[in-house]
């Protein structure tokens, strides 16, 4: 089935993302990088570039390196937002003959579409590299805001790169689509994404699988670019305080301080001081200069405050005023608040969220994949249109064996996909014990007892042999009709027995659901009574153990040492099969330091019979 | 009573129909079959690609889970180059200094970091360097000028590519 993958395709860098397995990812692009700068150029060798390279040879070429061409999709030239975005744009752009904008990139002039189809090809060439696919279907995401003609020049854009676009739909739509948010019956959700280059913010209604855009708000000039701006403003202005020495003029410094700048701003999400550490940065006439400066949280939130605080009042107006400028909402009835854009990491901005809404912002998918994301999961809604062929089932609960104690030892665990089988080899409880009981049961408790029974059979003809020797091997089978065989067999001997189950999953949805709450309820009692058992079998092994080390060893064993364990044997026997957990594993204890001294005093007469270092024997019990 | 009479009356025709019917139902049953068939060659492919596909998952995750430390450790680098060319500038270095440098180098290169080469006078590559100055000179425009700061590769991955001053050509 070919797949359709979903993108974001952003002002300042874009993610492209697909559904595997129900599961949306990011792909990566050819460079290994997780986004990819919105950025196409035409390179002095006439080579056509887009992502990261295009980004790396702007300076050499900034008439020919076309960014932000979001800013002019889909808008008249007349437009005011396009007037005075050309004042700042390095590339030429003009009206084009029906009045919208054309943009020149080498000679030619081309449409905003054209440029944002070869940013789409870009996405979808590495993803088709990333997938070993071809790609052909899309769905692309647009800010809520974004008018009829925008999301057309969208979707044409989507065409020219030569992808179906299945659907276009909003940012904050993609964004609460990833956190599953769709589902929810009558929610008020408000998106507030703070990217790069934008700040946008949307208030959503969610209603019966539909997602209705109230309001729409925000600051198209606003983003975390000029965080990292005044923190580069202020580092310089620092640099020039403490060395007198202006720093911003200097190509290499200013790039080792504006990566420097935006590693603070970075760790200062989870640290609360930082420092900025460059040594060599410039030199004078009295030799080499360095650049050392602490940096606080506080110091940083001061610098930005400003910004964010601009941010949270556009938030209020947007959720608050009356319509067609607001929702008209109060704001305390919205229900969730998603976080997008790398620049919502900054704690300061979470916490200023949480304060205007008096709730937790939904965090935890990464703010820059989001929305990349969702849309991926809209792309997977779609595909999954066409039906799987093949439907496999998955069996509701454990089916275990009862094994020594009445323990349920699980053979295939609950929620395991079938056809499956397994296969493990048990062993017999008794000496020359000739038969073996197969107790088939069904359920997470951890008594086979208190789980349902679906078979029993008894394998006989075992060989007689010490216990822990024969091999059985019981093997589990489910059939993709959920029928369960159980055989059970001899290695010995090669004698089987087996036996098939035909209800093994068809239990109804009640009974599972009260089985699985059982579970749930007795779970610390069951705990107790496993570790109980488990001691109980652990105790038993070891009086079989040691009574047969003092018949092996005879006359070997000093009759003091003999006398002492055959004590403590006696004392573990009277505890092991009360309920006292505590008694039994002191017994236990007691009794597997007692027996380590049968095999000191063999192991002494054969030396000599020295008894030197031997450690006293252990009193208390 | 009429259909007895009809199935006395033609018996021959009867029995092509159920002559039909079976090669219909063997027709289905062959289509099944081999429906069955490639659902199942499919899934077996689709598990042995899985397979596969976490194997070289785990291959990358080993080569490139250290990433992040090493390109932190790229800026030490950085610093140790500017400190050295900054020694230089006052006479000969002590050997020692350069020895320590290539101690730091050989224990990025076990793991798998190398150099990017750029030659000053070659011309700019985007797909290995960046542009972070463009000037006047005598050379053709597009030339590197000076790399600034070394570019380096993880495995096959650019994880820094290489600083560099482009010439701009002549100003007129």
């Amino acid at each position: 089935m070919p797949k359709i993958i979903g993108i974001d395709l952003g002002t300042t860098n874009s993610a492209v993302a697909v559904t595997e397995g129900g599961e949306p990812k990011i792909l990566e692009s050819s460079e290994g990088a997780r986004t990819t700068p919105s950025i196409v150029a035409m390179s002095k060798a006439n080579e056509r570039l887009a992502g990261i390279l295009a980004k790396r040879q702007a300076i050499t070429n900034p008439k020919n390196t076309i960014f932000s061409v979001k800013r002019l999709i889909g808008r008249k030239f007349s437009d005011p937002e396009v007037q005075r975005d050309k004042a700042w744009l390095s590339y030429d752009i003009r009206a084009s003959s029906a009045g919208g904008v054309e943009v020149k990139m080498g000679e030619t002039w081309y449409s905003p579409e054209e440029i944002s189809a070869f940013i789409l090809g870009k996405l979808k060439t590495d993803a088709e590299a990333r997938l070993g696919e071809k790609i052909e279907e899309a769905v692309i995401t647009v800010p809520a805001y974004f008018d009829d003609s925008q999301r057309q020049a969208t979707k044409n854009a989507g065409e020219i790169a030569g992808l179906k676009v299945r659907r276009i739909i909003n940012e904050p739509t993609a964004a609460a689509l990833a956190y599953g948010m769709n589902k929810q019956k009558n929610e008020k959700i408000v998106v507030y994404d703070f990217g790069g280059g934008t700040f946008d913010i949307s208030v959503l209604e969610v209603g019966d699988d539909t997602v209705e855009v109230k309001s729409t708000g925000g600051d198209t000039h606003l983003g975390g670019d000029d965080f990292d701006k005044l923190i580069q403003e202020y580092l310089v202005g620092e640099y020039k305080k403490q060395e007198g020495i202006d720093i911003s003029k200097d190509s290499l410094a200013l790039q080792r301080l504006k990566e420097a700048a935006e590693r603070a701003k970075h760790e200062l999400s989870s640290v609360t001081e930082t420092e900025i550490n460059l040594p060599y940065i410039t030199s004078d006439a009295a030799g080499p200069k360095h650049f050392l400066l602490k940096m606080t949280r506080s110091k940083l939130e001061s610098l930005v405050g400003d910004l964010i605080e601009h941010s949270i009042q556009l938030t209020k107006e947007t959720v608050t005023a009356a319509s067609p400028k607001g929702a008209g909402f109060n704001l305390g009835d919205i229900n969730e608040i998603v976080l997008v854009g790398g620049q919502t990491r900054m704690p300061a901005i979470q916490e200023a969220v949480k304060k205007l809404f008096g709730k937790d912002p939904h965090q935890g998918i990464n703010p820059d994949e989001v929305v990349a994301l969702g849309a991926a999961v809209q792309a997977g809604i779609l595909q999954g249109d066409v039906k799987d062929i093949l439907l496999l089932d998955v069996t509701p609960l454990t089916l275990a064996i009862e094994t020594m104690g009445g323990v349920a030892t699980p053979m295939i665990a609950k929620n395991t996909t079938v056809p499956t089988s397994k296969s493990q080899i048990f062993s017999t409880a008794a000496d020359n014990q000739t038969s073996v009981e197969i107790h088939v049961s069904q359920g997470e408790r951890a008594l086979a007892s208190d789980n349902k029974t679906l078979a029993r059979f008894i394998l006989d003809g075992v060989a007689p042999a010490p216990r822990g020797i024969p091999q059985v091997e019981v093997s589990f089978d489910i059939d993709a009709n959920g029928i369960l065989s159980v055989k059970a067999s001899d290695k010995a001997t090669g004698k089987s027995q087996s036996v098939k189950i035909e209800a093994s999953t068809n239990l109804s949805k009640d009974e599972i659901e009260k089985l699985k709450q059982d579970a749930a309820k007795f779970a610390a009692e069951d705990m107790r009574k496993k570790e109980l058992i488990e001691a109980r079998n652990q105790a038993e092994s070891l009086v079989y153990l040691s009574e047969k080390s003092l018949k092996d060893a005879g006359d070997k064993v000093p009759a003091e040492v003999k006398t002492a364990v055959t004590e403590k044997v006696e004392a573990l026997k009277k505890v092991k099969d009360a309920d006292n957990l505590e008694a039994i594993k002191a017994a236990t204890e007691a009794l597997s330091a007692e027996i380590q001294k049968i095999g000191q005093s063999v192991y002494n007469q054969k030396d000599g019979g020295s008894t030197e270092g031997e450690p006293q024997p252990n009193a208390g019990s | 009573m009429d259909e007895l009479n009809k199935k006395t009356e033609e018996p021959a025709e009867e029995k092509l129909l159920d002559v039909a019917d079976e090669g219909k139902k063997l027709a289905e049953a062959e289509a099944k079959a081999a429906e069955y068939l490639s659902g199942w060659q499919r899934a077996k492919a689709d598990f042995i690609n899985y397979k596969k596909e976490e194997v070289q998952k785990f291959e990358e995750f080993a080569k490139y889970s250290s990433a992040d430390f090493i390109k932190e450790f790229i800026n030490v680098l950085d610093s140790f180059d500017l400190a050295i060319a900054a020694l230089e500038k006052n006479g000969p270095v002590e050997k020692g200094v350069y020895m320590i440098r290539t101690q730091i180098e050989d224990i990025l290169k076990k793991r798998g970091l190398t150099k990017i080469e750029v030659k000053t006078g070659s011309e700019f590559d985007p797909a290995i360097s960046e542009a972070i100055a463009f000037m006047d000179s005598d050379e053709p425009e597009g030339t590197v000028l000076e790399e600034i700061e070394a570019g380096y590769r993880l495995y096959e991955k650019n994880i820094r590519p290489a600083r560099v001053k482009i010439s701009k050509g002549k100003s007129q």
